[in-house]
């Protein structure tokens, strides 16, 4: 097999992985360095960012996920680098400015420690023979020995473990060979030893959406208790593509992206603008409406609190109107404090107005009559809006 | 401050520029543009070349008097393509004088906001090109890479290189300013108006191998399902294609 035909079948395999940062580290050294703020690279035919080499080492694996293209009852071709040959792509890539680094993953090959050896032998190699101090993210096996978790943690920027189902139902059903303990057992080692010369850009992993039952609640849920515990830098959501037929898996001809976008959005929600996870869902309502993001949702069903007046309100508040950006409500603070600022002032900030203007007064004056400020009319005019600037979410929604 | 119907001219050098504005300023002069000497004349203004004696302590100056994130403000600024530079410059620097460091959310202020929005312009551009940069290897190692970026961020770009690939011999070539910067492993220099030619023949034997994996992974590692050239354009616009290996036969 060639190098080449090689390399086609792992990343193949590796594509479904959403991870691609290279941000948080500042490894510095003979060949190459880290930007703390991540680059990309390039752009795939998705829209996704190419910001590392994203590998598997292998594509042969032990287990039988269902939703897996790798998975053992596959009769698909299956390929193993040497780690020479990743050491020589990785750093013929990276002087090329092709890559930051390496996303190194891999299919479990006669046993996790085994695995995970080859991992460490291939980016040990990397590291002290090629002095290669580019940005290295590897995936640790769940269920390899402490000692071996230790050793690559100390030789690369980022290390995940992908928690991919929410509960321990849809494990059980669709990833008869994983649990979610093994999982979180290599988190909670990650957390507990993080310095900067052990996984330094910290930790992320990422959740299926759509191949099993569990709702937008169960998964926030989820991202919210592992944010909280493990200090995960980011939870990467996935949208199902249905690679495998499957008596267990959902039929979907179209990848749920629609779904994935509204829970990045309630994620960012999360981490960046104070909500917690009862602000937006609920038992009664445990998924996102498609047709909205969760912030406008989420300030429909709380009119009372809004509008906001932007010239008085604390920062939190700020934060919480639609349209506005952590960046515009910085911006409106600092800008306030020497001015103050009326409508025409806020698309400089940064402000999206259009969202925005339903939630907020300026100097005491409301945009247009206060009459309108009612919940049937605000909605018919955000729908219209959210879905008029993209064409594509709208054609996947008419699927629904 | 008195506003008046001059152009003033400078020699194009950001020193010369400085040096011009600060007589401006001193003088309570606000201009109705600053153009590079050469520019044409018209109907409602009168070309100035004012005498100014280049002041070699201008920089020194104004980042000990205004602090450095204002200095690269107005570098950025100079370094942009925005055909009112100069004047951008000038009033960045009147109101900087005044408010320091608080400029930066001085957005209220048109002329402000404008030259904040150069700044950033010029800032995610050169932030792209680090991305967006390919090599090739040549034949005595050094690695080459051509590009046409919309601002003159090579000044900017170098530090990042210098960085990045610091026990490599490299040369970058702006092929849209004529402008060539060469790292010797120890420091960057650069030419304009430099004729080099970089024959194909040139390029290492281990080139096309490379750019053929590269192009392998790259046509793999999109997910068809999920194909979305709306969103690749907005992330990597169609003007670097060129000069970008994996899409530019696209
Ligand atoms: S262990 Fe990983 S590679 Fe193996 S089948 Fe499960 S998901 Fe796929």
């Amino acid at each position: 097999m060639t190098l080449e035909e090689k390399l086609q079948i792992l990343a193949d395999s590796a594509k479904y992985d959403a991870s691609c940062s290279s941000s948080g580290s500042k490894r510095t050294g003979q060949m190459g360095c880290a930007a703390v703020s991540g680059i990309c690279h390039s752009f795939a035919s998705d829209g996704r960012c190419i910001s590392l080499l994203k590998i598997l080492l292998t594509n042969i694996c032990i287990f039988d996920c269902k939703y897996c293209l790798n998975r053992k009852s596959n009769n698909i071709k299956r390929a193993i680098f040497t780690p020479e040959e990743i050491c020589e792509i990785t750093l013929n890539f990276y002087r090329r400015n092709y890559i930051e680094g390496l996303f190194l993953s891999s299919g479990i090959v006669k046993s996790a420690d085994y695995t995970m050896n080859l991992l460490i032998e291939t980016i040990y190699s990397l590291r002290n023979k090629y002095h290669f101090s580019g940005y290295i993210h590897a995936k640790a096996i769940p269920g390899a020995s402490p000692y071996l978790v230790k050793k690559l943690g100390s030789l690369v920027d980022r290390m995940s473990a992908n928690v991919e189902l929410a509960t321990e139902n849809g494990l059980k059903l669709l990833a008869p060979n994983k649990n979610s303990q093994s999982v979180q057992k290599i988190m909670a080692y990650v957390k507990e030893n993080k310095t900067k010369n052990f996984v330094p850009a910290g930790q992320s992993t990422q959740m299926i959406i759509g191949a099993s039952k569990e709702s937008d609640l169960d998964i926030l849920t989820k991202s919210s208790y592992l944010y909280d515990n493990y200090q995960l830098k980011r939870v990467f959501y996935s949208a199902y593509i249905a690679v495998n037929q499957d008596k267990l898996l959902p039929n979907l001809k179209i990848p749920p992206l629609v779904r994935e976008n509204r829970l990045y959005q309630a994620d960012w929600l999360l981490r960046f603008y104070n909500f917690k996870v009862a602000d937006i869902l609920s038992w009664q309502k445990p998924n996102f409406n498609l047709l909205l993001d969760p912030k406008c949702e989420y300030a429909l069903n709380h009119l009372e609190l809004f509008p906001k007046e932007i010239n008085t309100c604390s920062y939190n508040d700020l934060l919480k109107i639609p349209g506005i950006g952590v960046t515009s409500a910085k911006r409106i603070y600092a800008s306030r404090k020497m001015f103050a600022l009326s409508f025409k002032d806020l698309p400089k900030m940064g402000v999206v107005l259009k969202r925005a203007q339903y939630f907020i007064t300026c100097q005491g004056k409301y945009f247009q009559d206060r009459s309108f400020y009612r919940r049937d009319y605000l909605e018919h005019n955000l729908v219209l809006l959210e879905n008029a600037k993209e064409t594509r979410k709208v054609e996947q929604l008419s699927l629904f | 401050m008195k506003k008046v119907n001059n152009v003033y001219l400078y020699d194009g050098s950001f020193l010369n520029l400085l040096s011009l504005i600060k007589v401006l300023l001193k003088e309570n002069i606000i201009p109705q543009n600053i153009k590079i000497q050469g520019y044409e004349e018209n109907l409602f203004s009168s070309n100035i070349n004012l005498e100014i004696e280049d002041d070699e302590k201008i920089i020194p100056n104004i980042i000990h008097n205004l602090g450095s994130r204002i200095f690269n403000g107005i570098y950025y600024i100079y370094l942009s393509n925005n055909d009112d530079k100069e004047l951008l410059i000038y009033y960045f620097l009147l109101y900087s004088i005044k408010y320091k460091d608080k400029v930066f959310v001085l957005r209220k202020i048109e002329e402000v906001n404008k030259g904040l929005k150069v700044i950033k312009y010029v800032g995610n551009e050169n932030h792209k090109m680090k991305g967006f940069l390919r090599f090739k290897e040549l034949k005595n190692n050094v690695l080459y890479a051509e590009f046409a970026p919309t601002n003159n961020v090579l000044p900017l770009l170098v530090n990042h290189f210098k960085k990045r690939l610091k026990n490599e011999r490299w040369l970058i070539y702006d092929q849209k300013r004529n402008i060539w910067a060469y790292y010797d492993l120890k420091e960057v220099y650069f030419w304009d108006g430099l004729d080099i030619n970089i024959k194909i023949d040139n390029i290492s034997d281990d080139e096309e191998k490379m750019v053929h994996l590269w192009q392998t992974f790259y046509d793999t590692i999109g997910i068809k399902e999920r194909k979305n050239d709306r969103c690749r354009q907005n992330f990597m616009p169609k003007k670097y294609w060129k000069y970008i290996t994996e899409v530019e036969n696209i």
